[in-house]
């Protein structure tokens, strides 16, 4: 643990090569997951349409994302007439920038190089992947355009009701653990009763799960970007690299989703026999695929219902396994 | 209560389905003797009785014939304008001596609209091809001349 | 102090992936809940009705192909059908046999798109491609029989074009148990899913007087309770030798018709079935003028075509074309209804509601 003592110590210069430097890294690393999870999505969500997904570019079209990147990098970045320009051009930025921050906390395996073992993780993902929201109704409101505000706004309304069930119900695991530092709560989980939170907060992680889904604006809870309604939601008017940048928001946001899920429910790293980044790396990949096989599978849920589910079903729900878990913790 | 389970069942089981996919173009469809794409035209079956083209309901098809030494009709020229052609296959129903037919070609797209008129030469030679007599863009010279 | 609030006025179309073509849909929306809605159609006008006035009545079998071109056989049927009882023409035994296989055949086709894209619409994609699998295979037979793939302007006047090519009727019968087993993994994947009886039942409702004063027909007037079905009250063709049931819905919602649509399949499968086994040999052309002249007046005949009532009225001068030819289209009268239905609703149920009412704009702007 020698190598994380700049964790603690005043900023220096050597400190802040090496968190530049871990940043680049967890970046280069993060694009990297990012590209290949949309290529398991396609390959994913094709095998179980009885299509065989990309197959054109590369071997097995392994190179797929890839070109498809490059595509939107080089195309002409379009700004609508009548947009509010700077609003427009800065908004994907935003949406992005909390998805790459929130992965600083995520503990990726038990040597966690680049991760800052938080005392506040809990909260500062929940805080940070807030932010996003902005981007989202920014990026609505400043396309001047109805599919899009009206996307925009949708999103603003389910990601603030699905952040609250979310909060509570992993607020149960920091009951359970008494940490909010993920490092712990993955630690916490190796003791006494050696289970994962899965099993006594299982309750907690249906209505984790499905408040996940909605805060990733997947199906069903894909209003924002419904389709069929909106066109392209609140990135209709968006084209080339700042659509990239949403879409890249997006996937970052399923694989931190994924980690955060794997950390406080499935033990993180943890698993016999094979090493620690590998059962990380499995269990989030579970999770993605989970994702991908319930977007093969759901019709979209409706706006009005998406929110009384919110507030009437999920919110009272998670309070109660919030007070549940806190009294047997405290009788225990 | 929980019938998306059971939907999440059925797609979870058609990973293993068979893929339906097919590889066009690299493997042509196989789409059968009676299909209708493209018209082929033999010049020497044709006795210009015009009931092609009034039948047409679209009138994409001009010919104009003229009497030679044996004092019989031939064809001179035969246009089909593809750009408003429905591939109807009413021509091909009404022809006495089954000069035009439908082959089995279909891709008809172009870059210039002029490319889409075809005449007599071309439906010739497309005959020819679809009846594996011609290569594609082989020219008469090429194959030794078939007439 | 209220907060002042604006209508927005919104297109929804002609551009839009959800409006099954190039409808347009002009809604005023207060936040998400329609104020007003109002179908604007005419993009796919291609005068169909007025071209056909100047063509030979075979010559105006292709163009029907292109009215309903989720349903060309049907299409197909409904004029000639017209045509022939016009002209008082018999039919051979085996053509009216490969009618109604062909015709039934194209209802479970139409009605299987039906389902793939309604589904679509509410956001599930997966049907979609499993629909579109077993869709292709009707196609293919299609293929076999007519050459074509979509527009088959496979009927004739006085029979059909082809005869089946050899193995064709036993393809057929594979194909119909195929899909028997098939509905059953459409309704597990689709019908019992919550979500999606959320955001159907109890949406889009209306009575049956009200289908009946909007001249509606097809699954649209069937799933308010009201058993009305062209092949069975006003039998055509050789429909009354066929056992099947109409079905019809209870509250006529947008649940309902979804269902109808799904229980038609079966039905259609029923009647496949039995033709294609009761199939007797012979031509399949009858005895027919060589040009056809419809003897002077005017007349009207109706099938029940993959979305309702589809009629031909003809008005002749006994010359071999007609003088007028109008197209009861059931598309464009079961829209009228659609501003009704969408008033107080919210964007959402918009799309729920205009996939189950279920148009083809091909049929709707003729």
């Amino acid at each position: 643990m020698e190598m994380f003592t700049w964790l603690d110590k005043p900023m220096s210069g050597m400190t802040f090569l090496n968190m530049a430097l871990g940043a680049v890294i967890v970046l280069g690393f993060i694009l990297g997951v990012v590209t290949y999870t949309i290529y398991f999505e396609r390959k994913v969500i094709g095998w179980m349409q009885w299509r065989i997904g990309p197959n054109r570019v590369g071997p097995l079209g392994l190179f797929q994302t890839i070109a498809d990147v490059l595509k939107l990098l080089i195309k002409e970045d379009i700004v609508p007439a009548k947009a509010d320009r700077t609003m427009f051009l800065i908004a994907p930025i935003i949406a992005f920038f909390p998805s790459f921050m929130v992965l600083a906390v995520i503990p990726f395996s038990a040597t966690h190089i680049f991760t800052a073992a938080s005392n506040v993780g809990v909260i500062y993902y929940i805080a940070l992947s807030a932010l996003t929201i902005i981007g989202v109704v920014l990026g609505g409101w400043a396309s001047n355009n109805k599919y899009a505000l009206i996307g925009g706004m949708r999103s603003a309304a389910q990601m603030i009701s699905y952040e609250v069930p979310l909060a509570m119900s992993l607020l149960a695991v920091v009951l359970m653990s008494g940490s909010m530092n993920l490092v712990e709560i993955v630690e916490a989980q190796k003791n006494f009763p050696y289970v994962w939170y899965i099993v006594p907060q299982f309750f907690g992680f249906i209505i984790f799960i499905i408040s996940a889904t909605a805060e990733l604006n997947r199906t069903p809870f894909d209003l924002p970007e419904a389709e069929s309604e909106l066109v392209a939601g609140y990135f209709t008017e968006y084209s080339g690299f700042r659509f990239a940048f949403y879409m890249l928001a997006e996937y970052v946001y399923v694989f931190a989703m994924s980690a955060l899920a794997t950390t406080m429910y499935f033990g993180g790293w943890e698993g016999p026999f094979l090493p620690g980044w590998l059962w990380f790396a499995i269990k989030v990949s579970a999770f993605i695929f989970f994702f991908f096989w319930v977007r093969a599978t759901m019709p979209r849920i409706r706006t009005d219902q998406l929110l009384s589910f919110s507030w009437k079903v999920l919110i009272p729900l998670a309070l109660l396994n919030l007070v549940a878990t806190a009294v047997v913790m405290t009788l225990v | 209560m929980f019938g998306f389970l059971k939907g999440l069942k059925v797609t979870f089981k058609q990973l293993a389905h068979k893929k339906i996919t097919l590889q066009y173009p690299d493997v042509m469809p196989d789409f059968g003797e009676r299909f209708r794409g493209v018209h082929k035209f033999y010049p020497e079956k044709c006795i210009v009785c015009n009931q092609c083209a009034r039948v047409c309901p679209t009138s994409c098809i001009s010919l104009s014939g003229s009497k030679r030494e044996d004092k019989k009709l031939h064809i001179d020229t035969y246009d089909i304008n593809f750009e408003i052609c429905i591939l109807c296959d009413l021509c091909t129903e009404v022809c006495p001596t089954e000069a035009i037919q439908m082959s089995d070609k279909f891709e008809l797209a172009t870059y210039n609209r002029v490319d889409l008129y075809k005449n007599i030469y071309w439906l010739d030679e497309n005959a020819r091809v679809s009846d594996g007599l011609l290569k594609k863009g082989e020219t008469e010279e090429q194959s030794g001349g078939v007439k | 102090m209220a907060i002042r609030t604006e209508e927005l006025l919104m297109n929804i179309g002609p551009q839009h992936p959800s409006t099954h073509g190039v409808l347009r849909v002009v809604v005023k929306v207060d936040g998400e809940i329609i104020v007003d809605a109002e179908p604007v159609v005419g993009y796919l006008h291609r005068g169909t009705e007025k071209l056909a006035e100047d063509l030979q009545y075979t010559q105006i079998i292709p163009y029907t192909d292109r009215l309903d071109y989720l349903a060309s056989m049907i299409n197909n049927h409904a004029i000639v059908g017209a045509v022939e009882k016009a002209m008082d023409l018999e039919v051979p035994e085996r053509a009216e046999h490969l009618r109604v296989i062909v015709a039934e055949l194209q209802r479970i086709a139409s009605h299987l798109v039906f389902f793939g894209t309604y589904l679509l619409d509410l956001g599930a994609m997966s049907p979609f491609l499993y629909v579109f699998a077993e869709r292709e295979k009707i196609i293919d037979l299609f293929n076999r029989l007519c050459g074509a793939r979509l527009t088959f302007n496979y009927m004739r006047v006085g029979g059909v074009k082809w005869d089946t090519p050899e193995g064709w009727v036993e393809e057929a019968k594979q194909f119909v148990q195929h899909l028997k087993k098939q509905m059953d993994m459409y309704h597990e994947l689709v019908t019992g899913n919550e979500i999606f009886l959320n955001r159907v039942k109890g949406i889009g409702k209306f009575d049956t007087e009200t289908a009946i004063n909007f001249a509606m027909s097809g699954i649209n007037l069937r799933s308010t309770g009201f058993n009305w079905d062209l092949r069975k009250n006003k039998p055509y063709s050789i429909y009354d030798r066929f056992d099947f049931d109409v079905v019809v819905g209870e509250n006529g919602d947008c649940y309902d018709r979804y269902m109808c649509h799904l229980k038609e399949i079966e039905q259609s499968l029923r009647i496949v079935e039995q033709a294609l086994d009761q199939i007797p040999e012979g031509p399949v052309m009858g005895k027919v003028p060589k040009i056809l002249r419809v003897p002077a007046g005017e007349y009207y005949s109706a099938v029940e075509g993959a979305r309702g009532e589809l009629g031909v009225y003809i008005v002749s001068e006994g010359k071999d074309k007609p003088y007028r030819l109008k197209f009861r289209r059931p598309s464009f009268v079961n829209l009228q209804l659609l501003p009704k239905l969408l008033v107080g609703q919210s964007m959402s149920n918009l799309i729920a509601i205009l996939g189950a009412v279920d148009i083809v704009l091909g049929e709707v702007d003729a």
